[in-house]
């Protein structure tokens, strides 16, 4: 059994406490579903399973090992095989069969018992015939299966994994999840974290964090029938809306303001025209992705463009915001101005990871200098500027202006990420996956977002293989196969 | 923006230069550069040239492909030739090295730089000037082909396994050998995605109208800050979670047993020491 007996965790220099006297046990064999927002500390806790972070107060053990035993930890660990995030950064070898056979070699395994744990987790994870391939050559959702086998083959008792699919595409989710559901057939116990509410209905047990605290262990069909505690779980936002009825109601978005936004480049549309892009353009190796694509983007539209993974959707992106030439094909202004890096503005994924400067301040006011529309502008201007881009990220700009982004929440980064492509004024947005790895807060705010850059005017893109997400909000909602669009 | 992969990228075969093993394959092209410092004159180096013609010829290797990768040297190449062309012609007629031992003052690593300006004086264009040039190009091209047809015929993962394994006996004088072959197997896996990721952020500025190939060399240099500290910040957090991710599987540097046999076949020992005795014998005899 896995046990948390009453343990509290705070970070170094932290203000308060991650995690607040905790307790609760897993039995072999158990599937359990933790179920928490971003913040609610339940990262901290997957930490502390295995030894990487120690309590301040109570204790963490299996049986008689103690994570705080020295002595003792490496045998701790190899009863609990422990999957993050981002499978890239948990993968050490150059071919899928020595990433297997890591662990069992850094236990000290026979040649034989390395062999046969191989196997059998290859089998186990559907990576049979993969054992020369580069780890790098993987999809997503093959590369987290490699990382939960590479575990298994340590003979573990449980698995605590945390938020294994939120870097995934839908098919790697789907792909992990069936192995979650295979590995708790098996007989092996498992801890499975995230915020997604959905992989409660297939566990045994749910718990539930929030800020810090446990605030539920039971049955998962009592908690997901009661909307006012996920709710206030913060795993779910109020789909009632708020006063003003548009979307849910997103805390965030209490000190958001409108403005109005002067666009920089006055046009009616964004036009493509028989667009072609191909990689390795004539060459041997040339490959093409986009085979012929039209589109339309009017000031004040919205539209979703899905595709599954390699379908081109980036590079379409990339050529409509201008920062990649077509090999064939016309893209403008509807004016006929030709479209330069900088004038359309676009929101990668995960665009906090684009982040560098010393002030949140500095880092809003990068784009509008590059593009020279501050020459000549007084201080106040450019406080002005970096107040307006805050404010329509509700980002207090007092509290914020004079902050390294480097000190900011997750949330708060990809915020000011946000405003710092906003401050251009462009008037065109493109956002790439905008809710990838967001809690039901997060998501509900970029929600709210793309509602008020339509209403003041913008002419939006969401890209996304996230359908359900969008496309009830979206006008238009057009899909990328083969090379070309098509609406459905 | 691709990759430069230095020197040749893998080029898959089943030749029998292919499936020799990596440890012999380096220890021969070791051998091979040996033999082309100690060769003392044409002879030698026109041996090494034909040797190595085989080679290609046997891996299926284009020889094309051969040249492209001596574009980025040529500059060295037009160099190394022209200064010894050049500047030699200042001695006198008489003594001018002779085409037999055309690098007299050569020591086995000597630049040929060192010899040409030594001699100093006047310029002018004289043929036994172009020959040396000649020669000490085409040792310059002789190196870089030799070390190309390793990468072409050696997936990189091979080669770093065999020099980790060469380096295996260090282990007994406590250098710690498994830890350093954890660092190689975790820069080849990590250079790609890194060079991917250094492609997204400067995308993700251009956007942000930073402009990265105007100006000066300082202001150069500040427009890449916005694309290398967020890189930095990222390879940390990338460190940290990796760290993490080792720890939990147990890592050690010591008492590690191998799934992977290291066994050298008889043939491979056979070609490996056959090839490299004859090859320290072409540079010492000839």
């Amino acid at each position: 059994m896995l046990s948390f007996e009453h343990v509290s965790y705070r970070y170094p220099d932290a203000p308060s406490q991650a995690l607040t006297d905790i307790s609760f046990s897993l039995r072999p064999g158990e599937y359990v579903v933790l179920l928490g927002s971003n913040g609610s500390g339940k990262s901290t806790l997957a930490q502390l399973t295995n030894g990487l972070l120690l309590p301040e107060a109570g204790r963490v053990r299996i049986g008689d090992l103690q994570t705080d035993n020295r002595m003792t930890i490496r045998e701790l660990r190899s009863q609990v095989g422990f999957v993050a995030q981002n499978p890239d950064n948990q993968i050490v070898s150059t071919t899928v069969l020595d990433e297997v056979a890591f662990g069992p070699e850094n236990l000290g395994f026979e040649r034989e018992k390395i062999r046969a744990n191989v196997t059998k987790a290859l089998e186990a994870l559907g990576l049979v015939g993969f054992e020369e391939r580069d780890p790098n050559s993987l999809s997503g959702g093959e590369k987290q299966r490699l990382v939960i086998a590479g575990l298994l083959a340590m003979d573990p008792v449980f698995l605590v994994l945390d938020e294994p699919t939120s870097m995934l595409d839908a098919e790697g989710r789907a792909e992990v999840r069936e192995a979650i559901a295979k590995l708790h057939a098996q007989g092996h116990g498992i801890l499975h974290i995230t915020h997604e509410l959905h992989y409660a209905h297939e566990a045994d047990r749910v718990l539930a964090l929030k800020d810090g605290q446990l605030v539920y262990d039971g049955n998962p069909a009592a908690l997901l029938s009661e909307d006012n505690l996920l709710v206030d779980f913060g795993l779910k936002a109020d789909d009632k809306g708020d006063d003003k009825g548009d979307g849910p109601f997103c805390h965030a978005c209490e000190n958001m303001t409108k403005g109005t936004v002067p666009f920089v480049i006055p046009s009616s549309s964004l036009k493509l025209q028989a667009v072609h892009y191909s990689y390795n353009f004539n060459t041997p190796e040339e490959r093409a992705v986009l085979k012929g694509v039209d589109l339309t983007i009017d000031l004040g539209s919205y539209t979703l463009i899905s595709g599954s993974t390699g379908s081109g959707k980036s590079t379409l992106l990339r050529i409509l915001a201008g920062l990649l030439a077509p090999t064939k094909g016309q893209v403008s202004f509807s004016t006929g101005k030709e479209i330069k890096p900088g004038d359309v503005g676009i929101v990668f994924q995960h665009p906090e990871s684009q982040l560098f400067a010393r002030s949140v301040e500095e880092e809003i006011l990068f784009g509008p200098n590059n593009l020279g529309l501050l020459s000549g502008a007084t201080k106040e201007e450019r406080a002005q500027l970096v107040t307006e881009a805050l404010a329509a990220v509700g980002l207090d700009p007092q509290a914020f202006t004079q902050r390294s982004p480097f000190t900011l929440s997750g949330g708060e980064m990809r915020r000011v990420a946000i405003a710092s492509v906003l401050a251009m004024h462009p008037s065109f947005m493109l956002l790439d996956e905008p809710t990838a790895g967001l809690d039901a807060q997060g998501r509900a705010f970029i929600h709210r977002l793309i509602a008020q850059l339509q209403e003041s005017g913008a002419g939006l893109v969401v890209v996304s293989h996230d359908i359900e997400e969008f496309q009830q909000r979206a006008q238009d909602h057009l899909t990328l196969r083969d090379g070309r669009l098509w609406r459905l | 923006m691709a990759l430069v992969v230095p020197f040749g990228q893998y080029v898959p075969g089943t030749s029998i230069v292919h499936r020799l093993d990596a440890r012999m394959k380096l220890l021969v092209v070791v051998t091979f550069v040996l033999a082309l410092f100690l060769a003392q004159g044409w002879l030698g180096l026109l041996i090494c040239t034909a040797l190595l013609l085989a080679l290609y010829l046997t891996a299926k290797i284009p020889l094309r492909r051969a040249a492209r990768g001596l574009k980025p040297i040529l500059i060295l190449l037009t160099f190394t030739f022209l200064a010894n062309a050049l500047t030699l012609s200042a001695l006198p007629l008489g003594e001018a090295p002779l085409i037999q031992n055309a690098n007299p003052f050569a020591g086995p690593f000597a630049l040929p730089e060192s010899i040409s300006f030594t001699a100093g004086g006047g310029f002018g264009f004289k043929p036994p000037g172009a020959l040396r040039g000649l020669y000490f190009a085409l040792r310059i091209v002789l190196l870089v082909c030799v070390t190309s047809l390793l990468t072409y015929t050696t997936p990189i993962v091979s080669l770093t396994d065999g020099m980790v394994s060469l380096m295996r006996p260090l282990a007994k004088l406590r250098v710690p050998t498994e830890d350093i072959a954890m660092m190689f197997s975790i820069a080849l896996r990590f250079i790609p995605i890194t060079a991917e990721e250094a492609e997204k952020i400067m995308v993700a500025q251009s956007a942000r109208g930073a402009v990265f190939n105007k100006g000066g060399l300082i202001k150069r240099a500040r427009a890449w800050l916005p694309v290398i500290i967020p890189l930095f910040v990222s390879l940390f957090r990338r460190a940290d979670e990796l760290a993490s991710a080792m720890e939990t599987r147990c890592y050690r540097g010591k008492g590690r047993t191998h799934l992977r046999t290291t066994q050298l076949r008889a043939a491979d020992l056979a070609i490996g020491g056959f090839g490299a005795v004859a090859l320290i014998l072409i540079g010492i005899l000839l």
